[in-house]
């Protein structure tokens, strides 16, 4: 018996291709973060990795000495969103947005 | 239950009454009256009026004015009815606002009762009014602040803006309707002000926020208007001005700093506020600058009018009483007659120098017991009066505003400037080896740091803390309006003021205030408010030499905090969250009970009346 071939064959076909460059792109991805994780630290890559999937940049609070610019000056600033940033700043980023 | 009649004063701009009515509407009423005066209206008002069976209108045949426009409504109201004066550019977002006024004017004395209005924008456009007789120019109280739950208290003012004033039928009964000597301006005060002389309080009912949208109704240029404003001021002036006077009942010169982000400016900006709401003429002068050992100028400005009033107010050459509250060694700037010295240190003990300009002063002040028997320990012979500072409960208290991590983590806050005295090392430490990343908690450290010398950063990372420890992140050199700081409690869970001494602690009395839990040193200023039954006082192992940079320490000792023991307040505090807000709760009923500025302020006021200020 022979089978008759689907209708929908060439869309199934498309698909495929379409989930095979997604792979490969995802792969070609995660490469290049592995590379960059070897030379930035991890704020960093975070920032890269959501600017590259088309995310805003993690706040610019510093809140962690590292990112902090040491100086004696005093800058006025606003509770409520100097807590939002803060919070915000916390709050790992989803692997969704990664 | 008096019946109630809500009178609304248009003129034009039908927009703005539609959006009033409309939103008025949506509110709870009950049986109250809706009376719109239409004052003379020249647009599509008077038709569009006519289409709402629900509003009683008032049609006046020109514009009359807000006084007589208001009156023309107060006098075809039911005599036997309370009266609410609306402004047609309120917008009605709080929809038991009616209820709740009444509720306010409920006792027998109140006459008048007004409430928070914001702008649009939200930021705090009214908490009630007053008016200093120095410049005779009203002010609003709390204005062009960010709205973070101030105010939210029923309280005494002096005055209200008429915007919305609920007015008891029996306060009309006396005094009658809004004085005619003012076309406009200073009605509202001057209405306060002979319902005060009747035998009835003003009260801002705290639970009602209604929207300002301001807007004036009237076509007249600023130029006419600044003559009206002018000529208002002056009718007030004389009616008014001997009487604003004769509030003031004693005067003292308050030799200090003001407008600097130092504790004693913080603590004096409020002791200044509180002194005169309690009928005393302050005069300042700036006790540091040139050939001090301050010797920075102070800023002219200090953001708020009634301390820039007094800041200009002249000082005779030798007054009679002068408090200079400041460090000890400025003693001898003292220019009364009668001399008070209040002063505070953080250590067991005076430096020498302290305690020989102390005992050329009539009699010294001193915010807690610890502070008195450490300078009389160190040889004060002149009398000495524990005086306590306090926190207010305006801005301070558990209703404030919070943004709480949304991650639902427990927020432990400190803040302190980094420093020996403050021993942030101990807190950092504790927490980090206390607790684990992967718990859900975080140490929040507000830290300040204004010595070049501290290269902080690398402070911090000598401490090396654990990644694998409690988190921690940090705010660095970042200044908060101080109005804003219950916010930042608010937004925490537990408050720490694990310090090796302390003066006196005006954060850690404003966290409580706020219903903060709080781990404090038991040592020092602490132990006159931190108790077990409001608090988690730190056990010390003893005092140890205060070993740091302020010279003024040199000879003496402060408390060595348990490091073992406040990693168990930490964790106790942690997995006790119920009895720890309860403790937090009762703290701030405390607080408010017992340590206000106004406290403080009738303190102070108990020993001008013995001195004879």
């Amino acid at each position: 018996m022979v089978m008759e071939p689907l209708a929908d064959e060439p869309e199934i076909a498309r698909l495929t291709a379409r989930v095979a460059a997604l792979e490969a792109a995802l792969e070609e991805r995660s490469r290049e973060l592995r590379l960059i994780q070897r030379y930035v630290c991890h704020r960093d890559l975070v920032l890269i990795a959501r600017l590259r999937s088309g995310l805003p940049p993690l706040p610019r609070g510093a809140y962690e000495p590292a990112f902090w610019h040491e100086t004696t000056d005093l800058a006025a600033a606003d509770v409520e969103q100097t807590l939002l940033d803060l919070w915000t700043s916390l709050i790992p980023p989803a692997p969704r947005e990664l | 239950m008096p019946k109630t009649t809500l009178i609304v004063l248009a003129w034009n701009r039908w927009d703005l009454t539609e959006r009033c009515l409309r939103t008025l509407q949506a509110t709870d009423l009950g049986d109250a009256e809706v009376l719109v005066v239409d004052n003379g209206s020249t647009d599509e008002t008077p038709y569009r009026l006519a289409e709402l069976p629900w509003v009683r209108v008032l049609s006046l045949a020109e514009n009359r004015g807000f006084v007589r426009g208001n009156n023309a409504g107060i006098a075809a109201a039911d005599p036997a009815s309370d009266i609410v004066l609306l402004n047609n550019d309120l917008v009605f977002t709080q929809r038991d606002w009616l209820p709740r006024l009444r509720a306010c004017a409920a006792a027998a004395d109140v006459g008048i009762v007004g409430c928070r209005l914001v702008f649009p924008d939200g930021r705090l456009l009214h908490a009630g009014t007053y008016i200093l007789p120095d410049t005779m120019w009203g002010q609003q109280i709390g204005s062009l602040e960010k709205d973070v739950r101030q105010y939210t208290r029923d309280r005494d003012v002096e005055g209200i803006v008429f915007a919305c004033a609920y007015i008891r039928h029996e306060v009309i009964e006396r005094i009658g309707g809004l004085a005619l000597d003012f076309e406009s301006y200073f009605e509202d005060t001057d209405y306060c002000l002979r319902a005060r002389e009747a035998g009835f309080r003003t009260v801002v009912c705290g639970g009602v926020t209604l929207v300002h949208d301001e807007h004036g109704s009237t076509q007249k240029d600023s130029k006419e208007l600044m003559r009206i404003f002018q000529g208002s001021r002056d009718i007030f002036r004389r009616k008014w001005g001997t009487k604003l006077e004769g509030r003031y009942r004693r005067e003292v010169l308050w030799q200090s700093i003001l407008n600097f982000p130092s504790g004693y400016a913080m603590s004096c900006r409020e002791l200044l506020r509180a002194l005169e709401d309690e009928g005393v003429r302050v005069l300042y002068r700036y006790l540091y600058g040139p050939r001090t050992v301050f010797p920075v100028p102070e800023p002219e400005e200090s953001h708020d009018y009634r301390l820039d009033v007094i800041r200009a107010r002249r000082v005779p050459k030798r007054p009679g009483v002068a408090v200079v509250y400041g460090q000890g060694d400025c003693f001898r700037s003292n220019r009364g007659r009668y001399k008070v010295g209040f002063t505070m240190l953080e250590v067991d003990g005076f430096p020498a120098d302290w305690v020989r300009q102390a005992n050329a002063m009539d009699e010294v002040w001193v915010p807690s017991a610890f502070n008195r028997d450490g300078i009389l320990r160190c040889g004060l012979r002149k009398p000495v009066h524990v005086i306590h500072l306090g926190v207010d409960p305006n801005y301070f208290h558990p209703g404030v505003a919070a943004w709480p991590n949304p991650a639902g983590e427990f927020v432990f806050l400190s803040l302190f400037e980094w420093g020996e005295r403050k021993e942030p090392w101990l807190l950092l430490k504790a927490f980090n080896e206390e607790f684990s990343a992967r718990e859900p908690v975080r140490l929040l450290c507000k830290i300040m740091n204004r010595d070049p010398q501290v290269k902080l950063k690398e402070e911090i990372r000598c401490l090396r803390l654990r990644e694998s420890g409690g988190r921690i992140s940090y705010l660095f050199n970042l200044e908060f309006a101080h109005y804003q700081l219950g916010a930042l409690y608010r937004s925490a869970d537990c408050f720490m003021a694990v310090s090796r001494g302390e003066g006196w602690d005006m954060p850690l009395m404003e966290a409580m205030a706020c219903g903060l839990p709080a781990i404090a040193t038991d040592w020092g200023a602490h132990q006159e408010f931190v108790h077990s039954g409001v608090a988690y006082p730190l056990p010390v192992r003893g005092v140890v030499p205060a070993v740091a940079k302020c010279p003024y320490y040199d000879g003496f000792s402060w408390a060595d905090p348990d490091p073992d023991e406040l990693r168990r307040l930490m964790r106790h505090v942690y997995e006790n969250r119920e009895e720890a807000r309860a403790r937090g709760q009762a703290a701030a009923s405390e607080m408010a009970a017992s340590w206000t500025w106004r406290h403080a302020a009738r303190r102070i006021v108990e020993r001008l009346d013995a001195i004879g200020a």
